[in-house]
């Protein structure tokens, strides 16, 4: 009990394995392929929506434009499993599409976030947004490689690898979990390292820094190519999981998405996206299932959320339960 | 330890400040006073870098800093606190303190290590006993006493290990008898760090009291500098304040 | 890029003044509607992201009035007065809550009451679009051919309605006790509530005109376009790169950024036909990267 107390890698790393192993119990618990298809979509949009939280939770940079990376990761992953090199490459294709993905996002997130980071409050939040629709707009006009509106076309392979095939619903859920939790064991080691922390020193007074000989460009830039990273990870298992890559995936209203989730979960706490992400899917799911207006529940939902508890559930629980 | 040479600087055709030249001794402790508008935080935000001289040069030690950046001059040793406090309201002071070591130690760039269990504690703990914040060493700082807040913020430029510190108007906001323990903590801190000290103050009884010496700005120029004997007797600043005794 | 089909295009007299014309229509509808937001923000600071939901029920709102009385001009007006009452009760039961929020609360509650304007004018009206109002009757006359280039007078019609509608603006902001009170509080609110000024009633007012100006572009596009749920989604993006490009809360800039998004969408749909919203959305990048402020707003 002692070691499950200290809050250290190791113990996140045990945490996360129990929790894999707990899933997978759980697949066999609950055969329901629809109940499957939930918890990936939670940890794939959860992920989406906690490397958002990066930015909003813990820098208080308010980006409304962030879908670009995660469009930006499912299309690249597409386009190279859709091209020769998996001829090459077979059993390495998937691992290395989704590097690949991974480190696209990256670079379009540095490229993005040097211009953008520049700004102030609602003029950085616009001139994300306005980046992200003008990808969605090359990639609507780029048809001939993107298959434009129609988004890509003729499906991809995918070429079993390390013994796993994602063409096996087991597979696949066993895998996309546990790169999510992966990546959320790893984020945590980063939220919680002196790293993290000037991030919450920025967030909390950005003139004070200089003062203290800190220069916060250089870390809000480094944080926003690690959120932008985290998103196309996400868009490539998204990908993956749609055997393509979509146009909507790059619209603005794929980027009120996570802002949804970050809300219902609570932005101040580390996994409050990813319960956001669970509430948002439960909710989903069970609107589409009752009546067509999904859009009046949500909406309804979010109102709720925005003028009476205004703030996340799961910061409402742990501010309950008293701890942080 | 720090020497002003002929600072100025307008803002949109008004002389914020005009001329200003100082020394101050090594391991001094010196108040800056005037009215209000005299140019007090202007001067402070010059030595500081947060603004660009026009005429001048300024030096630590021997160093030249003139017109380095603001980061820059923090690392040559000069840190200060501010007029309305500038700290970091959801952190906790242990972590606030920490976070300011870290970053003059350019430790903040660290993803390997926790913060909770950083090493940095133990000098954490040390700076915040010799701010006098033991008692409230966990409260989150939005929480804190407003006396506390500002002993927080100098805590912050402590963290720095100046040479200089700056200390804009340490005791404003604060009832006589939180003044007078406010003014003993910084000259403790003080005798401890053998720091070179310069705070903006109005209480002249807090000013003559502790400063060794006095600059008297007014309209952004010194008319007068000198030990608190002096300056007592001095008619323009008894013209300047019409009287004396302030707040 | 179709640069021959654009040089063309500008050589040729017919299609030069028909594309500008287009260009004038969709540029002038959209600072009718721009406006609003503009002003909103200007004075209330609030970004209205749910500006374009009312921009959708001016247009179901004249297209029903339109069906109950035939009447275009009563439709239109009612329709936009409707939308301004609707405004009014929005800002003083759900906007005045988040003034001093932050910009993701506020961006959050419009957006949901986005979201539920679009499913509710589908269990009132119908999934189905409905078909434009049509052109009045008095304006179904047979296009006019200026410099062979085609024009529906309608068009003309409505460049210069809205046209007037932004003389009108600019009279009530700069001659009018109203005007002159509106821009006062978009400087110093608290100023004016210590001069005895009712500050709710001026908010609700403004914001009452800045939904009446939505509410209008709505009714304006049911005659010429189809009217359907989620047709406020493109006009609010646009309304958003208007007002960045022109300045928040300037009107006079909203109207040159107007003129200049429908010239280059009609032009651009020439030149570049896959990439017409990516050309927006440059000069939307490129102006926040140059200059924040925008063509006429002040550097804050």
């Amino acid at each position: 009990m002692l070691f499950l107390n200290k809050d250290n890698f190791q113990r996140d790393v045990f945490l996360g394995l129990l929790a894999w192993l707990i899933l997978i119990i759980f697949y066999f618990i609950f055969p329901d392929p629809g109940i499957h298809d939930i918890i990936q979509k939670v940890f794939i949009l959860g992920l989406f929506a906690m490397s958002l939280n990066i930015l909003i939770g813990y820098l208080g940079l308010i980006a409304f434009g962030h879908a670009a990376f995660f469009a930006s990761g499912a299309y690249t992953l597409g386009l190279f499993l859709q091209s020769d090199f998996v001829l090459n490459l077979a059993s390495f294709s998937i691992p290395v599409a989704m590097l690949l993905a991974v480190l696209v996002s990256s670079i379009l997130a540095a490229l993005i976030g040097v211009i953008c980071i520049r700004l102030k409050d609602i003029y950085f939040s616009f001139l994300t947004l306005a980046f992200q629709m003008l990808i969605y707009s090359i990639i609507l006009a780029l048809v001939n490689i993107t298959g434009g509106d129609q988004g890509l076309m003729g499906g991809f392979p995918k070429p079993p690898f390390l013994g796993i095939d994602l063409g096996k619903p087991f597979d696949f859920y066993a895998f996309t979990i546990f790169i999510s939790i992966i990546t959320i064991v790893l984020l945590r080691q980063i939220i919680e390292s002196p790293f993290g922390y000037g991030l919450r020193m920025i967030r909390d007074n950005s003139e004070r820094p200089a003062a203290l000989g800190f220069s916060n460009q250089k870390h809000k830039l480094i944080a926003f190519i690690i959120a932008g990273s985290i998103a196309g990870l996400a868009g490539s298992l998204q990908a993956l999981l749609d055997v393509g890559a979509y146009p909507e995936w790059a619209f603005w209203s794929k980027s009120a998405e996570p802002l949804f989730m970050i809300l219902l979960g609570g932005m101040h706490s580390f996994l409050g996206p990813l319960m956001g992400a669970l509430i948002f899917e439960i909710l989903n799911d069970f609107v589409t299932a009752n009546t067509r207006y999904y859009g009046l529940v949500l909406g309804l939902v979010i109102l709720c959320f925005v003028l009476g508890l205004k703030k996340g559930l799961l910061d409402w629980i742990l501010i309950k339960f008293n701890r942080k | 330890m720090l020497k002003l040479d002929k600072l100025s600087k307008s803002f949109g055709g008004i002389l914020a400040t005009d001329n200003v030249s100082l020394e101050l001794k090594p391991n001094s402790i010196n108040a800056v006073i005037g009215p209000n508008g005299a140019g007090k935080t202007t001067l402070f935000n010059l030595i500081t870098g947060k603004i660009s001289l026009d005429k001048g040069q300024i030096f630590i030690g021997n160093k030249n800093i003139t017109n380095l950046t603001e980061s820059e001059i923090t690392h040559l040793g000069v840190a200060r606190a501010f007029q309305i406090t500038n700290i970091f309201p959801t952190l906790s002071v242990k972590d606030s303190i920490k976070v300011a070591l870290l970053a003059k130690q350019h430790g903040l760039n660290n993803m390997w290590n926790r913060f909770k269990t950083h090493s940095i504690n133990n000098e954490a703990e040390s700076i915040a006993k010799l701010s006098g914040l033991t008692k409230s060493y966990d409260t989150i700082s939005s929480e804190l006493s407003h006396g506390d807040q500002k002993l927080l913020d100098i805590a912050l430029a402590l963290a720095l290990k100046p040479k200089v510190l700056l200390l804009d108007e340490p005791t404003a906001g604060m009832g006589p008898e939180e003044r007078w323990k406010m003014i003993d903590r910084i000259q403790k801190l003080w005798k401890k760090t053998k720091m070179t000290v310069l705070f903006i103050e109005h209480d002249m009884d807090i000013v003559f009291d502790t400063a060794q010496n006095i600059y008297v700005l007014q309209q952004g120029s010194i008319i007068a500098e000198g030990t608190p004997k002096e300056i007592k007797n001095n008619k323009k600043v008894i013209e300047a304040y019409l009287g004396g005794g302030k707040k | 890029m179709e640069i021959f089909a654009l040089f063309d295009c500008i050589m040729s007299p017919a299609c030069l003044l028909s594309q500008a014309a287009g260009g004038l229509k969709i540029g002038m509808l959209l600072f009718l509607v721009a406006s609003g937001l503009t002003l909103v923000f200007g004075v209330l600071g609030v970004i209205n992201f749910a500006h374009g939901a009312l921009y959708m029920l001016g247009a179901y709102f004249s297209w029903q009035i339109m069906s109950i009385t035939g009447h275009f001009g009563l439709s239109v007006i009612l329709g936009a007065l409707g939308v301004g009452i609707f405004g009014l009760l929005f800002e003083r039961i759900l906007i005045s809550r988040v003034y001093n929020a932050e910009l993701l609360v506020q961006i959050l509650l419009c957006y949901s009451v986005v979201l539920i304007l679009d499913d509710l004018v589908m269990i009132i009206w119908g999934d189905e679009f409905l078909s434009s109002v049509g052109v009045p009757e008095v304006f179904q006359v047979p296009p006019l051919f200026i410099f062979d280039a085609i024009i529906p007078p309608f068009h003309l019609a409505i460049i210069a309605m809205s046209f007037i509608v932004g003389l009108i603006l600019w009279f009530i902001m700069t001659k009018t006790r109203f005007g002159r009170l509106v821009r006062a509080a978009a400087v110093n609110p608290k100023m004016l509530e210590a001069l005895g000024i009712n500050i709710n009633l001026l908010r609700a007012g403004v914001f009452m005109l800045g939904s009446f100006l939505a509410g209008l572009g709505g009714a304006l596009a049911a005659s010429v376009g189809s009217v359907v749920s989620g047709m406020g989604n493109s006009i609010i993006i646009e309304s958003f790169i208007v007002t960045v490009i022109g300045g928040m809360g300037s009107i006079s800039g909203a109207f040159l950024a107007s003129l200049i998004i429908g010239m280059a969408r009609s032009f651009g749909a020439v030149a570049m036909p896959l990439f017409t919203d990516g050309l927006m959305f440059l000069i939307m990048v490129l102006v926040l990267v140059l200059r924040p402020q925008g063509l006429m707003g002040n550097k804050k």
